[in-house]
């Protein structure tokens, strides 16, 4: 009943200590912040942005170093009864993608916050920064992590974190639209705690690595993997579980919407494509891909439809997230791997990888022009911007570069994203899930094209900014944008750094 | 790489790099001047470069140029038309404040649509498409009037979608290749032989017959064209429409041969041929009718590729493009001729409406002119069908609708003050006109492999003069109909597509009412649990 | 002793069941906020029990009790905790800045939509 895979799954590679740094270096900085004076928080948070970084970068060259995954076993104690954390290719993409942008977004902050002298060490920015440096471990927690007990409990502490982001301002608006997003957050993370339950309570393990290795299924693994499916579709806020998403990520401050929409809702969607490829079994993964492949469309279509008829620029990037998380969820179908290639081989998996990236950068370049917009104009109806490119161009720009990546136009990340997987449409014979892709960038360039249009315009009456606005604020959403525009340059192949750390795949691996 | 290979590389580079310096304010005050500049390494490129010189930048670029023998006549024709053009622009956009975004929209349309003509991958073709495509907007747009927004946006909806049809065509084509970014020869080589042949041809003929304005997927050319400033109209319409050109040339297998696909571009070509002339005697705007006139050259374009495709003829690659020349020359010059004329007061007008008439009967096929070469160049290979015939026709209804245009704009100056344009303009002007009439009669003996004298012979002679005949004849009815003018609205069909947007506003409705729904909370709770039923419930089947 | 042993765990698991579907119901179907807050926890403490079952169950390979699962109950229920005391504060924010106590007013996704 019981079968417990010898001990030996994990072996702790010399590099492992970096992913606790990753881990523990967030908190450390929420605790100095907790010790010093408020007024301080600022810097430390900066400081600990500046080592988290070197740890993301140092991660990802151990692991170009040594060609395989790193591994932390938690004080020696072997799974089952330990933990352990681990990082393979695509783990390090998404912690450096991770510290990129939150990187970006805490100089953005701190030029937001500069702005009015007296809210630089008002409540908010301090609550705003230890906030930050807590999603930021929660979010390496949740890449690293092999336990999936312990990634319940870094969701949790993800959620925890991003809630209160939500209603920084404390508006009544923002309070409800928290609160509507802690509920189905925490519905979502008991489904999925429930469906630890069961595995645990059928297989005596909740190590991926190890419970990756049964082959048989059977009615506990098929429910729990249905449970905690559902439970992380949730918090991802795939169509139709969107209902929280748009108020909370168009209510929050600019640069909390940013780390929202780019990074969070990144982190349930990674651990499904985990448990989806690595733990359930291979006839049952595809019959589950394809009812998310379908979800993901119906996303993809229905809320790309939504972005289009919003009056508001926030809401309108809001309902743009939950359209782009809709191409995350097509790949499954299309990685489904075969006899002559695993999953990660397929360009689909590289497809997958980079539309996650490009999306997490665009977006945040997206959110950040409007904040910078919303903070200039007083207000953020798409109607009244006409001309606003004369006034902030740099804005304009950073909007219309994180465009073009979102509509999937060369050259960008987004673009090149898409030619993978409508490739893997069209290899694998998926006619409608290539119709997808292409209707979804005709109606991505739609929404975005609403904006161009009002950027370019000259209206009547010349729009005038309300506050200046520091140039350095615009540029950090721009060099955003023009990240997301330099991920277009990688070659349109199976990119092998993804592929690091995944069993079967240790030959050919390009450094 | 050699020196030719770096001016090939130049000619892409040199506008790019223009484009980038104008993030510098000193140089972007000064962009609009050197507008001029920018397509001379192409220009060069055009005339110095031997045929088959290949340039390739390294990753992670990985573009690859070459130029033959189709690319390197349409780029000169394009690279010429391009730099007289932005003279231009510079004398007519002189003292606008939104100048230097123009000279930035104008130099990125430029990278675009001269890089088309020589890049030989498949994915920096659709690069440079895009850009080519989207850049575009922003000159269409420039003016800011209503008439130039709502022609804006049909030109982007219709532009994307073009850009998706070939998206998809691309990565069909490119799909079954083990290189990810193969080389286009290589890849068309291989299409006739590809399982997805059809689907891929025909994503292929829509993309590009899109861009170039075929019935029924023109509504936007005549209504983006004649919106642009005047030299943007003139590039427009000139040379950014032979992206579609250049694609068809480019992605069908010529050598091989596709005869159901060849009888379709025919059939699409000569209703385009005659639909834009019909629709065009209706215009009573000048540069309405030069956008029409577009329209039906575009046809004829299509019908000349269709029946190289239908007869595997590859020599219909040189000789559309030399018909793709002949085009592009002398449009832009019509174009500027508006421009000029606009600018002209009546005692100078003899000289200039002269030589636009002389330049509009061109495009009918006056002896003697680029058209009558280009129509006699073509006739071999179209036969003595029934296609032959309604090319001839087709070139009477082109001599109709430039009879209906030289009215046009000959009634317009009436009014004009006493003034004269500038030279800045002028000069420009007379450039492109006197080599519509050169360039032609240079390339002649090798793209048509007859003598020249042979042009000078009476039945060469008769078989242009007999359909300009007709057209004047034609032009003398058309005269009668009192109620002709202005019956048909520009882009004709596309009142059509715009009263259906009321369906559309009310599906988008409907959707936005699901979505009030399904953001109730107990409705997304249930949901979640129906979701999460289903998934198990497929999971433990499996 | 293992049939006696059996049936607890099958009790417990039950036990757990039955009260995690009474908390999803309390959840999904009543609008009001506190409700809502009570029926997560209900629902937390079905799906303890049921960590419980699996932890007895271990017993059977050995040991006197599975830990591992007691461990993660005493977590689950820190966690549920602090989930259930961020709920209430904000719930008490939501409260005092609008006297609302529940999320779902009349036309409230509307009002979401059309504020400025």
């Amino acid at each position: 009943m019981t079968p417990l895979a010898p001990a030996s799954v994990h072996l702790a590679t010399p590099g492992g200590y970096l992913l606790v740094l990753a881990v523990t270096l967030p908190v450390l900085g929420v605790l100095a912040m907790l010790v010093v004076a408020p007024r301080h928080a600022r810097q430390v948070a900066l400081v600990t942005m500046a080592a988290g970084l070197v740890t993301a970068i140092a991660i990802v060259a151990e692991l170009i170093r040594t060609g395989t995954a790193l591994t932390y076993v938690v004080g020696g104690w072997q799974p089952p009864l330990g933990i352990a954390l681990r990082a393979d290719g695509l783990s390090a993409t998404m912690i450096a993608m991770t510290a990129m942008v939150i990187t970006a977004t805490g100089l953005f902050a701190r030029g937001l916050y500069a702005l009015g002298p007296k809210a630089q060490d008002g409540r908010a920015p301090t609550t705003f920064w230890g906030l930050l440096l807590a999603t930021w471990s929660a979010l390496n927690a949740v890449f690293v992590g092999e336990d999936l007990f312990n990634l319940y409990v870094a969701l949790e502490l993800l959620t925890f974190a991003a809630v209160p982001l939500v209603c920084l301002d404390g508006r009544a608006e923002t309070v409800a639209a928290a609160l509507r997003y802690l509920m189905f957050a925490l519905l979502g993370s008991l489904l999925y705690l429930l469906g630890t339950g069961l595995l645990y309570g059928s297989y005596g393990t909740l190590d991926i690595q190890m419970l990756s290795r049964l082959s048989e299924g059977g009615p506990a693994l098929s429910v729990a993997l249905a449970l905690m499916i559902v439970g992380l579709l949730a918090k991802a806020a795939l169509f139709p579980l969107h209902l929280w998403l748009p108020p909370a990520h168009a209510g929050a401050p600019a640069a909390a919407s940013a780390v929202l929409s780019a990074l969070v809702i990144k982190a349930p969607v990674f651990l499904i494509l985990r448990l989806v490829l690595d733990i359930a079994p291979p006839h049952a993964a595809i019959l589950a891909g394809q009812i998310l492949a379908v979800l993901g469309a119906s996303s993809i279509l229905f809320c790309s439809v939504m972005a289009l008829r919003q009056a508001r620029l926030k809401l309108m990037i809001a309902y743009s997230t939950v359209a782009q998380i809709g191409y995350l969820f097509i790949v499954f179908p299309l990685a489904a791997g075969n006899e002559a290639q695993a999953p990660w081989e397929t360009i689909a998996w590289t497809g997958g990888a980079l539309q996650l990236v490009s999306h997490a950068f665009a977006k945040a370049a997206m959110f950040l022009a409007a904040g910078v917009i919303a903070e200039a104009f007083g207000h953020d109806r798409i109607a009244d911007l006409g001309g606003f490119g004369r006034v902030l161009p740099i804005s304009a720009a950073a909007f219309g570069l994180a465009g073009l990546s979102l509509m999937g136009i060369p050259p960008s990340g987004g673009f090149i994203a898409k030619c993978l997987l409508l490739t893997a449409a069209v290899l694998n014979g998926h006619p409608w899930l290539a119709a997808t892709i292409l209707a979804g960038g005709l109606l991505a360039a739609g929404y975005v094209f609403r904006v161009v249009d009002r950027a370019l315009a000259t209206p009547a009456i010349a729009l005038v900014a309300q506050k200046p606005i520091p140039r350095r604020l615009e540029l950090v959403a721009l060099a955003l944008a023009l990240a997301a525009m330099l991920l277009g340059f990688v070659p349109l192949e199976p990119f092998g750094f993804l592929q690091l750390g995944r069993s079967g795949a240790m030959a050919g691996v390009a450094p | 790489m050699n020196a030719s290979g770096l001016l090939l590389a130049a000619s892409v580079l040199l506008p790019l790099a223009m484009a980038a310096c104008c993030i510098v304010r000193p140089f972007r005050a000064r962009a609009l001047s050197l507008l001029g500049v920018a397509p001379l390494p192409a220009l060069l490129a055009a005339l110095l470069v031997p045929d088959g010189t290949s340039a390739f930048f390294p990753p992670p670029f990985r573009m690859s140029l070459l130029l033959d023998r189709p690319g390197a006549i349409l780029l000169g024709g394009a690279a010429l038309l391009w730099s007289a053009a932005g003279a231009f622009a510079s004398s007519y956009m002189g003292r606008e404040p939104a100048a230097a975004r123009f000279a930035i929209w104008w130099l990125l349309t430029l990278t675009g649509s001269l890089g088309l003509f020589i890049v030989a991958d498949i994915a920096n073709f659709y690069l440079l498409f895009t850009l080519a495509s989207l850049a575009a907007y922003g000159l269409i747009v420039h003016e800011q009037s209503a008439r130039a927004h709502r022609a804006g946006i049909v030109y982007v909806v219709l532009a994307l979608l073009a850009e998706a049809f070939l998206l998809l065509a691309f990565v069909m084509l490119a799909a079954g290749h083990p290189d990810a970014n193969p080389a286009i020869r290589d890849v068309v080589a291989s299409l006739p032989s590809s399982p997805m042949r059809d689907g891929i041809v025909a994503l292929l003929i829509l993309g590009f017959a899109l861009k170039m304005g075929l019935v029924p997927l023109h509504v936007w050319l005549p209504l983006a064209h004649p919106a642009a400033p005047m030299p943007a109209s003139a590039v427009l319409s000139g040379v950014v429409v032979k992206a579609g050109v250049i694609g068809l040339i480019r992605f069908l297998p010529f050598e091989a041969g596709l005869p159901f696909w060849g009888n379709v571009l025919i059939a699409a070509g000569i209703v385009t041929a005659y639909f834009g002339v019909i629709v065009g005697v209706t215009q009573t705007r000048a540069k309405t009718i030069l956008a029409y006139s577009t329209v039906s050259q575009m046809g004829l374009l299509a019908v000349l590729l269709g029946v190289g495709l239908d007869t595997a003829d590859a020599g219909a690659t040189s000789l559309g493009a030399y018909y793709a020349v002949h085009h592009t020359l002398v449009k832009g010059a019509l174009f500027l001729a508006v421009g000029i004329l606009a600018a002209t007061g009546r005692a100078r007008l003899r000289p200039v409406l002269l030589l636009t008439g002389l330049l509009a009967l061109s495009l009918g096929g006056l002896p003697l002119t680029s058209g009558a070469l280009a129509k006699l160049a073509t006739k071999p290979m179209l036969g003595y069908g029934y296609v032959s015939y309604a090319m001839a026709l087709a070139g009477a209804g082109s001599t109709l609708l430039m009879l209906h245009f030289l009215s046009i704009v000959a009634r317009d100056a009436r009014e004009n003050p006493q003034s004269s344009a500038p030279t800045g303009q002028i000069i420009p002007w007379l450039v492109v006109a006197a080599s519509s009439l050169v360039i032609p009669w240079s390339l002649y003996p090798a793209i048509a492999g007859e003598s020249i004298a042979s042009l000078l012979q009476p039945a060469a002679l008769w078989k242009v003069i007999w359909p300009m005949l007709l057209g004047g004849l034609a032009m003398l009815l058309v005269r009668r109909i009192t109620k002709l003018p202005g019956s048909i609205p520009e882009g004709d069909i596309v009142v059509l597509a715009e009263a259906g947007t009321s369906v559309i506003q009310r599906l988008a409705a409907g959707i936005e009412q699901v979505d009030v729904l399904l953001r109730r909370w107990s409705v997304a709770g249930l949901s979640l649990i129906v979701v999460a039923v289903l998934l198990g419930a497929l999971m433990f089947r499996a | 002793m293992s049939l006696a042993s059996l049936g607890t765990a099958t009790l417990f698991g039950l036990c757990g069941a039955a009260l995690a579907g009474i908390g999803l119901f309390i959840v999904i179907a009543h609008a009001g906020l506190l409700r809502r807050i009570v029926g997560f926890n209900i629902l937390g403490a079905g799906i303890f029990l049921v960590f419980g079952a699996a932890a007895r169950r271990g017993a059977a390979a050995g040991f006197s009790g599975d830990p591992v699962p007691q461990a993660m109950v005493i977590t689950g229920i820190v966690v549920a905790f602090s989930a259930t005391a961020l709920a209430v504060a904000l719930l008490q924010r939501l409260f005092d800045l609008t006297g609302r106590e529940s999320l779902d007013a009349p036309a409230a996704s509307d009002k979401q939509q059309a504020e400025p």
